[in-house]
C-alpha cells in the first residue's frame, strides 16, 4: 500500500503544480471533504459492470473495485487518529509503469484522450501490469464471477462485461467521456466544463471529487489542482498522475 | 452485423488475403456483405442509442432522497441523485446506488404465495391475485376491527396514509410504523426531548453548514442518521462552504465511528454519560458567559461528570472555551446518547446547549423541519413500548390478523421483545414483502409489493430540506415479477367488501388515491409549479420527482435556561466487564444485507466485508489473549452471539462494538451468505422514559471459544494464501 499520506504532510510547501497541468482529463479529490461513505465505490460498481466476488475471494485479496477508500491509523489509544479517507483509483499516469511491461499491448496509452486504457480482448492475463502498478489499482478477474438472473438486467450496455483471465481498472468512465464528446461534436462545440462527470464524482454526497479538462486552465478541476493543499500520490516515482489530492485538516481560508 | 458469420466462414475470409477477391465471390451472399469490425471498437466507444430517465424517490431508507434512474429498453441501469430534490440535490449514498441490486434481486418473491404454513421456506408463487384480494377482504371484514393490526415501515408515506384512512374507516387501531434505524436513532426520545426543551415534539434540523463549532453526541450524520446525504452536504459546506472559515467538529462517542473519524476531536466517553458531560459543559460555558451558571445547568457536577465519563477535567475546560468562543456553536444528540436509561435527560441536556449558544433559528443552529404539505403532523415511528403493547396483544391472541409492510420485524425488532413467538399466536399473518425475509418466512401469506423502483407513491421528508416538500415516486420499469402494489390490493379488497368501507375509500386504485391526496397542492401558495387540474399537476409531479415550495419555512424553536435539568447516572443491564456499543452498519443500513454489492463494499473504518465483527481495543484483546479473527462468545442478560474479533485501535478499552445489519437467517442468498450475527439479539427489553429501548445500556462478557473465523477485509493482511496474522 502507498505511503502517500506522509507525503501529504511533506509537501505542504512544495509545489507539485507543474505536473498537474499536463494530460487531458484530470481529477481532484478533496480529502477534507471525503467522508469515506463509499457512495463512489457503489456508483462505480453499478456504472462499470463490476463483479461482486463473495467473502472467500475478498479474503484472498481479489476484490474487484476500481475505486477504494484507504485509511490508515496513527498512534495508540487514546491518542489515536485516522488519516484522512483517501479514495484510490487508477491515477491515469502520464508515465505509467503498467504500460511498458505488457507483452501484448493490452495496457496502452490512448493518444486521443491521454488516458491509460486497458484493451480487454488483447489481455492474456500475465498480470505484469498489476505487479508493476505502484498504486495497486488493477483488478484481475480470477473467475467468471456468477451473476444470477435477473441481475444482468442492470448491466450498463456502454461498458464491456469482462471475463475470467482479464485485467481491468478505472477508466475515468471513458464511456461518459465519449458520450460527452459525441454530444458536443454533434452540436459543433467543445465539451463544456462539468459536462463529463464520472460516476464516482456524480454520486459523491460531499462533492469531494471534481473532474474535467486539466489542460484548460479555466476549468474548475484545473484551478483546484493548483490549490496549495494539492499533492500527487507517489509523485517521486515520476509516474505523472492525473489525479491531484487536496490534503485535509488545515485551516480553511488561510490558503494552507 | 445483420447476419451471423460462422467460424468456418471467418477462417475462409481471413485466410484468403487481399489478392483473393475473386475467390470471395465463391462465398455465400451473406458473407460477401459482412463488415468485420475490430473489437478494439469496444462498447465504451459506441453510442448505444438514447436512454430514458425517470425521476423517483429512493426507498432504501425513509429520508426521501430523489433519484433519477437511467433506463434503456425497459431495464433500469443506473440510479443517480435528482438534482432538483431539495433533500439530496443530485447526490446519493451507497445504498441509493445499490438499490438496483434489490430491484433485480434473484431472491424476490415472484408472485402471491399461500404458504404451506408459518415457517415454510417455500416461496413458489402458488396463488392468484384474485385469491389474494379475497384473503385480504376476508381478513378485513370477518374479524372485529380491534382484531386487525398493521405494522408498516417508515416508507412509503402514501401507503401509510392509505392504511391510516383504512383503519379509521374500519374502526381498527392506527397502524404502527417501525424500522431498525428508528430504534437506533431513538426517534421517540429525540421527539420528547424536543417537546421538553423546545415545546414541540417535531423533527429538528441541525444546520451543520453554518456552524463554527459542532458538538455531536454520537450523532452519525455522515452514516445513516435520519438524512445522511443532506447532512453530508451540510458537513461539506461546514468544512469548505465559506472561504473564510472551516467549521470544527467534536464527536463524543465510545468508539471512533466513520463520522468521528472526520471530526477534529474525538472524545471517547463512557456510553450513557453524554448528558452529564453536556450539562457539565453547559455549567462551565454559562458560568464563563454570565458569571454564574444558568439555572438549567445548576445541578451539573463537573468533577463527577469527568469521573463517570472518563473525560479529563482539562478537556472540559478546553471544550467549554471552544464552544464559548464560537460565533455559531451547535450541539446534536445522536441515537447512542438517547438509547439509554437516562436517554431523555441526555437529550434535554444536549438540546439545551443550543439554547445556551443562542443558535435557535439562527444560521448554524437548530430549526424545526418544515411541516409536510400533506398533513402537517409528524408521524413518529413506534417506540419499544408501543411495539411491546402490540406484541402483548398478539401473544394474548387478541390480534387475529396482522398485515406487515415495509419492515422485517422478525429481524429488526430485538429478540428480547418477543416478536417472533408472538407472531405464531396470530391466526393470519399477511406479509407484503418483496423479498423472502425472516418475517415472510413466518407469515401465512406473502402478497409481494413492487420494489421502490416499480412503485408509485410519495414520501414526506424527515429533515434536510428547508422547504416544505413531498418527494414523489413513479415506476421506472415495468414490474419484473408478478407483484402488485399493496395499495392496489387493499383498495381492491375495500371495493370487494363494499358497504360503508368502500364509500369512505372510493379510490379505485393507487394512482387515483395519490392524485386525490395531491389535490390540495394544485394551487397551493409558493409551489414551484401549479396547475389548474390534476393531470397537468401529475405530469410535473412525475417529471420533477415531487413537489416543494420555493422558499424555506424552517421553524424557530424557543427555549428557556431557567428550568433546572437533572441528569441521572445511566443504569446498565448485565454485570459483564464491557459496555456494549451497537451501531448501524454505515454501508448496509437496516435492510441492505440482501444486496450483494453492499455486502461487498468494505466498512469505512474496519474495511470488513460480508461478515460481522466485534471491535475490541488491541490492549484489551491482548490482555484477554485474543487476536484478530478469534471467535468470541459475547453474552448479555438477554442472549449471546459468537463473532470474530477485530482489534480496533480507536475504541475505549472497556467497550466493545458490534455493527447491526447482518446475521440473517433468510432474506435471500446474499443476506444469508453474509455470515454475521445480529447484535440486537443481545439487547435487553429495558426502555427509557420516552419509551425507546435503552439499547446502549448493556454490559456484556467476552468468552474465548478457541475457534477462528477469518474476516474478509479489504485492508492488507500478511499471508492471504493460507492464513497468517500480521507480526506484532
Amino acid at each position: 500500500m502507498s505511503h502517500a499520506h506522509e507525503h501529504a504532510h511533506e509537501h505542504q510547501d512544495a509545489t507539485p503544480k507543474a505536473l498537474s497541468a499536463t494530460g487531458k482529463w484530470g481529477m481532484v479529490i478533496d480529502q477534507d471533504l471525503c467522508t469515506g461513505c463509499q457512495a463512489c465505490v457503489a456508483a462505480c460498481a453499478m456504472e462499470n459492470n463490476l463483479s461482486f466476488i463473495g467473502e472467500d475471494d475478498v479474503a484472498y485479496g481479489r476484490s474487484m473495485q476500481w475505486i477504494r477508500i484507504e485509511r490508515y491509523w496513527q498512534g495508540e489509544y487514546p491518542k489515536v487518529s485516522m488519516t484522512d479517507y483517501q479514495p484510490m483509483m487508477c491515477q491515469q499516469c502520464g508515465n505509467a509503469p503498467c504500460e511498458p511491461v505488457c507483452p501484448v499491448y493490452a495496457s496502452v496509452h490512448s493518444a486521443s484522450e491521454d488516458l491509460n486504457v486497458q484493451v480487454y480482448n488483447r489481455c492474456i492475463g500475465t498480470r505484469y501490469c498489476a505487479n508493476n502498478c505502484p498504486y495497486q489499482v488493477r483488478e484481475f478477474n480470477w473467475r467468471d464471477w456468477p451473476l444470477p438472473e435477473p441481475m444482468s438486467n442492470r448491466l450498463n450496455p456502454d461498458v464491456t462485461v469482462r471475463q475470467r483471465g482479464v485485467m481491468e481498472k478505472c477508466t475515468f468512465c471513458i464511456q461518459r467521456i465519449h458520450t460527452g464528446e459525441n454530444t458536443a461534436a454533434a452540436a459543433n462545440r467543445d465539451v463544456l466544463d462539468g459536462e463529463v462527470v464520472p460516476a464516482c464524482a456524480q454520486a459523491c454526497p460531499a462533492n469531494a471529487i471534481t473532474f474535467g479538462r486539466i489542460d484548460d486552465p479555466t476549468t474548475q478541476v484545473a484551478q483546484l489542482a493548483q490549490d496549495s493543499r494539492g499533492y500527487h500520490q507517489l509523485e517521486e516515482m515520476n509516474t505523472l498522475p492525473r489525479v491531484t489530492y487536496l490534503k485535509g485538516g488545515s485551516k480553511h481560508g488561510s490558503n494552507g | 452485423m445483420s447476419e451471423k458469420i460462422s467460424r468456418r466462414d471467418f477462417l475462409k475470409i481471413a485466410g484468403t488475403g487481399a489478392a483473393a477477391a475473386t475467390v470471395l465471390t465463391g462465398c455465400g451472399p451473406a458473407s460477401r456483405y459482412v463488415t468485420r469490425e475490430p473489437y478494439a471498437k469496444m462498447p465504451e466507444y459506441t453510442m448505444n442509442g438514447q436512454s430514458t430517465y425517470y425521476a423517483t424517490t429512493c426507498r432504501e431508507c425513509a429520508a426521501g432522497c430523489g433519484l433519477v434512474v437511467r433506463t434503456m429498453q425497459g431495464r433500469a441501469l443506473k440510479t443517480e441523485g435528482n438534482k432538483y430534490n431539495p433533500v439530496n440535490l443530485g447526490k446519493t449514498c451507497a445504498r441509493g446506488q445499490a438499490t438496483l441490486d434489490g430491484l433485480y434481486n434473484p431472491d424476490r418473491v415472484t408472485g402471491p404465495v399461500k404458504k404451506s404454513g408459518k415457517g415454510s421456506q417455500d416461496f413458489t408463487a402458488n396463488a392468484t391475485w384474485d385469491a389474494a384480494v379475497q384473503v385480504v377482504t376476508d381478513a378485513l371484514t370477518k374479524n372485529k376491527p380491534a382484531e386487525v393490526a398493521f405494522l408498516l415501515g417508515l416508507a412509503p408515506d402514501h401507503l401509510f396514509d392509505l392504511v391510516s384512512d383504512l383503519c379509521t374507516a374500519l374502526g381498527a387501531p392506527a397502524p404502527l410504523r417501525y424500522g431498525a434505524l428508528s430504534l437506533f436513532e431513538a426517534r421517540a426520545t429525540l421527539g420528547e426531548a424536543a417537546r421538553a426543551v423546545f415545546g414541540k415534539p417535531d423533527l429538528l434540523f441541525f444546520d451543520l453548514a453554518g456552524a463554527d463549532v459542532t458538538f455531536s453526541f454520537g450523532a452519525n450524520f455522515l452514516e445513516t442518521w435520519i438524512s445522511p446525504v443532506a447532512y453530508t452536504r451540510g458537513f461539506a459546506n461546514m468544512r469548505r462552504g465559506n472561504p473564510n472559515k472551516r467549521g470544527y467538529l467534536v464527536q463524543f462517542e465510545p468508539r471512533m465511528s466513520q463520522t468521528a473519524a472526520k471530526a477534529d476531536e474525538w472524545i471517547p466517553i463512557v456510553p450513557g454519560t453524554e448528558g452529564m458531560v453536556a450539562a457539565a459543559l453547559g455549567s462551565l460555558i454559562s458560568e464563563a458567559k454570565f458569571g454564574v451558571a444558568s439555572a438549567a445547568f445548576s445541578n451539573a457536577n463537573v468533577a463527577k461528570a469527568s469521573q463517570l465519563s472518563g473525560v479529563p477535567l482539562a478537556t472540559f475546560d478546553h471544550l467549554a472555551k471552544l464552544f464559548l468562543g464560537a460565533a455559531h456553536a451547535l450541539a446534536i444528540p445522536g441515537g447512542a446518547a438517547l438509547g439509554q436509561t437516562n436517554g431523555l435527560e441526555n437529550g434535554k441536556a444536549i438540546l439545551t446547549l443550543n439554547a445556551l449558544a443562542g443558535n435557535l433559528g439562527q444560521p448554524g443552529g437548530v430549526f424545526f423541519t418544515p411541516a409536510s404539505p400533506l398533513g402537517d403532523e409528524y408521524h413518529r415511528p413506534a417506540n419499544a413500548k408501543e411495539l411491546g403493547d402490540l406484541i402483548g396483544q398478539m401473544k394474548s391472541g387478541s390480534i387475529k390478523v396482522l398485515f406487515i409492510h415495509g419492515v422485517n420485524p422478525v429481524f429488526e425488532i430485538p429478540q428480547a421483545l418477543g416478536f417472533a413467538p408472538a407472531l405464531s399466536k396470530v391466526p393470519t399473518v399477511i406479509s407484503f414483502s418483496s423479498f423472502q425475509d425472516e418475517t415472510a418466512v413466518l407469515s401465512d401469506y406473502v402478497f409481494p409489493d413492487h420494489t421502490g423502483l416499480e412503485s408509485f407513491g410519495y414520501q414526506r421528508v424527515p429533515t434536510g430540506s428547508g422547504q416544505s416538500m413531498l418527494s414523489g415516486a413513479q415506476p421506472v420499469v415495468a414490474p419484473v415479477f408478478d407483484t402488485k402494489a399493496t395499495a392496489d390490493v387493499l383498495l381492491a379488497a375495500v371495493a370487494k367488501a363494499g358497504g360503508s368501507l368502500a364509500s369512505t375509500l372510493p379510490s379505485k386504485h393507487e394512482v387515483e388515491y395519490i392524485q386525490n391526496k395531491l389535490g390540495s397542492l394544485l394551487t397551493a401558495k409558493d409551489g414551484f409549479y401549479a396547475a389548474s387540474e390534476i393531470e397537468s399537476f401529475w405530469v410535473q409531479f412525475q417529471q420533477f420527482g415531487g413537489w416543494w415550495k420555493n422558499t424555506p419555512e424552517l421553524g424557530t424553536p424557543t427555549a428557556s435556561l431557567d428550568t433546572p435539568l437533572t441528569v441521572s447516572q445511566p443504569e446498565y443491564a448485565g454485570d459483564g466487564d464491557f459496555y456494549l456499543f451497537p451501531f448501524v452498519s454505515p454501508v448496509l443500513g437496516e435492510a441492505g444485507a440482501n444486496k450483494p454489492w453492499l455486502q461487498e463494499i468494505p466498512d469505512p473504518t474496519t474495511t470488513v466485508t460480508w461478515s460481522t465483527w466485534v471491535e475490541i481495543n488491541p490492549k484489551t484483546a491482548d490482555a484477554l489473549g485474543l487476536d484478530n479473527d478469534d471467535v468470541v462468545l459475547i453474552t448479555s442478560p438477554a442472549g449471546s452471539v459468537e463473532v470474530s474479533v477485530y482489534k480496533y485501535p480507536a475504541i475505549r478499552p472497556d467497550t466493545i462494538a458490534i455493527p447491526f445489519g447482518r446475521g440473517h437467517t433468510a432474506y435471500g442468498r446474499y443476506a444469508v451468505q453474509g455470515q454475521g450475527v445480529n447484535p440486537a439479539d443481545l439487547f435487553n427489553s429495558q426502555v427509557n422514559p420516552a419509551g425507546d429501548l435503552a439499547f446502549g445500556a448493556m454490559k456484556v462478557t467476552i468468552t474465548k471459544t478457541g475457534k477462528q473465523r477469518q474476516l474478509a477485509r479489504l485492508e492488507g493482511i500478511l499471508g492471504v494464501y493460507g492464513y497468517a496474522t500480521p507480526a506484532k
